[in-house]
């Protein structure tokens, strides 16, 4: 997996997610956004807010069968007992079910994935979720517990609330489950496929020596602002560019505030078919830094 | 293309038609956007209602678009500049990926896979660590044993409060009879608590501990295994004293070899963990485990159902089986069936 950040998106600030490679069984790479531990930490709590709300549930139904009947012992034992499975079973049932993603994982539009880009198996699944145990419920056990005090549990305490914080300890923001699992979490937006900003009756001609100032991530900085919402800042913007352009490529005509789209959107158009060409002749060029040819 | 009259001042204008500008990233949109736009459908559709909202036909469908998406954004990266373009295509291929090599067990099946399959294969895969865990659980007890009989005084520092039950030095021999091994059935619902409390405060969380603690490099792993067995060695330290020796050993084997086989899987899932980590061999550390992790992790998703099976043999058919001989038997029995199941399940199939 290499790591990366959009420079295109890093140059206009937009999402700041950094990007993960995997490698699907075709031999594919697909980028994949890793997820925030907010957006994270988001899921789990709604996942925790179901699961507590089910065992509160489960609570009263056998606290109001057995309460006349029985010791109040066993109701709180037959309580934890169905709290333990539940919150098992619902982690790892969804995660199987709904293709990696729980409830609050859903809304939050998340996804458990193989860090390699093969299958998620039943045992991966099955692995992370276990290790929950350990890193979530046994410091919020000793935490609660804390009453009882003692040297021991204070460092047991420590140990297990650093196991808890491991994603903030690593680069692929795994915790222990993922590690042993050999998953990662990702976010998953659903991305639209735009019309094409290619321009068909070209108004503007320019000339190869013009295009071939720039390259390919200009480009791309360009087609990011021709597809910016029109308001007030990114026709500003876009005016700036356009004379940027106008100079670096040496353009002597002027461009009218009211046509400075559409002399932008022919020479996106121009520049595309120009560095599409070249790349098609082996003479890619990342930007206007690169080495022509 | 050919030239409008509106270029005001342009510098370039050659007054005669120029060849058209072929932006082939545009002409093989054109060509396949339909079946990118039929996949993204299916995949909207998997997505909000299950896979198995798909018919059949859209199921067949499903890889072939899927692949094609896949080549689409092969090509697309190699021929087009189009940011939008290429962003869709590794989106919408990632989102059907996640389709295609999604999941494919049901819960049940994973479990039935897991006990006739899975579980017994973990085991026969880390012999070693089983080894290594039943020395560490064994050099406790010898050490508990001999420590106990030498002083009782020790019995006192060895035995948490919690784990005693009243049970220490000033116990008589007629006490731990009448109370402990031969104790009357105390019925259905006390029982039940006996087997939760069982799994909830003590064990399970023990065996969690003795594998999560594994990712610690082992160390904590292989002292916890020997304090379990040290708190084992006090107890048959104490009954020896008192001449129980056999009688204790009943009591405690009927669910006893079933729970400490339990507690030796989980320590040797933590060190197959600690193994991989301190010795990656030719895979860095992280690779190492996300391949070892998954044994790990059946042997100790196995030692918890074990534990299960343990709970129910404590709380109900040890104070059912009120003579030593009996429980003995039993004990035999289980031993025997673990050891059969770990040996010979699942060795036809496929790993």
């Amino acid at each position: 997996m290499s790591a990366a950040q959009d420079r295109v998106d890093q140059l206009l600030g937009g999402a700041r997610r950094s990007l993960r490679e995997i490698v699907t069984p075709e031999g594919v790479a697909l980028h994949v956004e890793l997820a925030e531990h907010g957006e994270r930490a988001a899921a789990f709590l709604i996942d925790l807010t179901i699961w507590l709300g089910v065992a509160f549930f489960s609570y009263l139904v056998v606290f109001a069968v057995l309460v006349e009947t029985r010791a109040f012992g066993v109701v709180v034992t037959l309580v934890l007992f169905i709290g333990f499975f539940v919150r098992n079973l619902y982690f790892i049932y969804f995660e199987l079910a709904w293709q990696g993603s729980t409830p609050g994982k859903r809304i939050n539009r998340l996804r458990v994935i193989d860090r390699a880009g093969g299958p998620l198996t039943a045992g991966a699944v099955i692995a992370r979720n276990l290790t929950r145990e350990v890193e979530v419920f046994l410091p919020l056990g000793v935490i609660l517990a804390a009453g009882a005090g003692g040297v021991a549990n204070f460092v047991l305490g420590v140990w297990l609330l650093l196991l808890t914080a491991m994603p903030l300890f690593n680069r692929d923001r795994m915790r222990g489950g993922d590690f042993i699992a050999g998953t990662i979490v990702i976010a998953l937006p659903k991305r639209l496929l735009l019309a094409d900003l290619a321009e068909q009756n070209a108004r503007y001609v320019f000339t190869n020596t013009q295009l071939a100032a720039y390259g390919a991530f200009e480009l791309q900085v360009l087609e990011e602002l021709l597809r910016k919402p029109r308001t007030f800042e990114t026709a500003q913007a876009l005016d700036g560019v356009c004379d940027r352009i106008c100079r670096k490529i040496g353009w002597t005509g002027s461009v009218p505030k009211a046509r400075v789209v559409e002399f932008l959107t022919e020479f996106y158009t121009a520049e595309r078919a120009y560095l599409e060409r070249e790349q098609l002749y082996g003479r890619a060029r990342a930007d206007k830094n690169a080495k022509p040819g | 293309m050919s030239l409008a009259g509106t270029n005001e001042g342009r510098s370039h204008d050659l007054g005669e038609p120029l060849p058209a500008i072929v932006l082939r990233s545009s002409e093989f949109r054109r060509g396949r956007e339909q079946g990118w736009r039929d996949l993204e459908a299916l995949v909207a559709k998997a997505e909000k209602r299950g896979i198995g909202a798909l018919d059949v036909s859209e199921l067949q469908r499903l890889p072939q678009l899927y692949r094609a998406a896949l080549s689409s954004l092969s090509v697309a990266r190699s021929i087009a500049l189009d940011r939008n373009l290429l962003q869709y295509l590794d989106n919408l291929s990632l989102r059907a990926f996640l389709m295609v090599y999604g999941p494919r067990q049901s819960l049940l099946e994973g479990a039935r896979d897991f006990l006739t399959r899975g579980f017994p294969a973990a085991v026969r895969a880390a012999k070693v660590e089983i080894l290594l865990a039943f020395l560490a659980i064994l050099a406790g007890t010898l050490a508990g044993f001999f420590l106990t009989i030498g002083d009782e005084a020790w019995l006192a520092a060895l035995i948490p409060d919690s784990l005693g039950g009243g049970r220490g030095a000033h116990s008589t021999r007629q006490e731990l009879l009448d109370d402990e091994i031969f104790a009357p059935w105390p019925g259905f619902a006390r029982s039940f608590v006996v087997f939760a409390n069982f799994l909830f405060q003590h064990n399970t969380i023990i065996g969690i501990m003795t594998f999560g603690l594994g990712i610690a490099a082992g160390a904590p792993t292989v002292l916890l295994l020997a304090y379990q067995g040290l708190v084992f060695g006090a107890f048959i330290g104490l009954h020896y004293d008192r001449g129980l020796t056999l009688d204790f050993l009943g009591w405690v084997s009927i669910h006893g070899v079933t729970e400490f086989g339990a507690i030796i899987l989980c320590g040797a899932g933590g060190l197959v963990v600690a193994k991989s980590i301190l010795f990656p061999g030719r895979f860095s550390r992280v690779e190492n485990l996300a391949i070892n992790g998954q044994t790990a992790a059946r042997l100790a998703v196995g030692a918890v159902a074990m534990f299960f099976v343990a709970g129910l043999l404590e709380g109900g058919l040890r104070q059912l089986v009120a003579n030593t001989e009996g429980r003995l038997a039993i004990s035999a029995l289980t031993m025997i069936a673990w050891g059969c199941y770990f040996s010979f399940a699942g060795r036809g199939a496929r790993a």
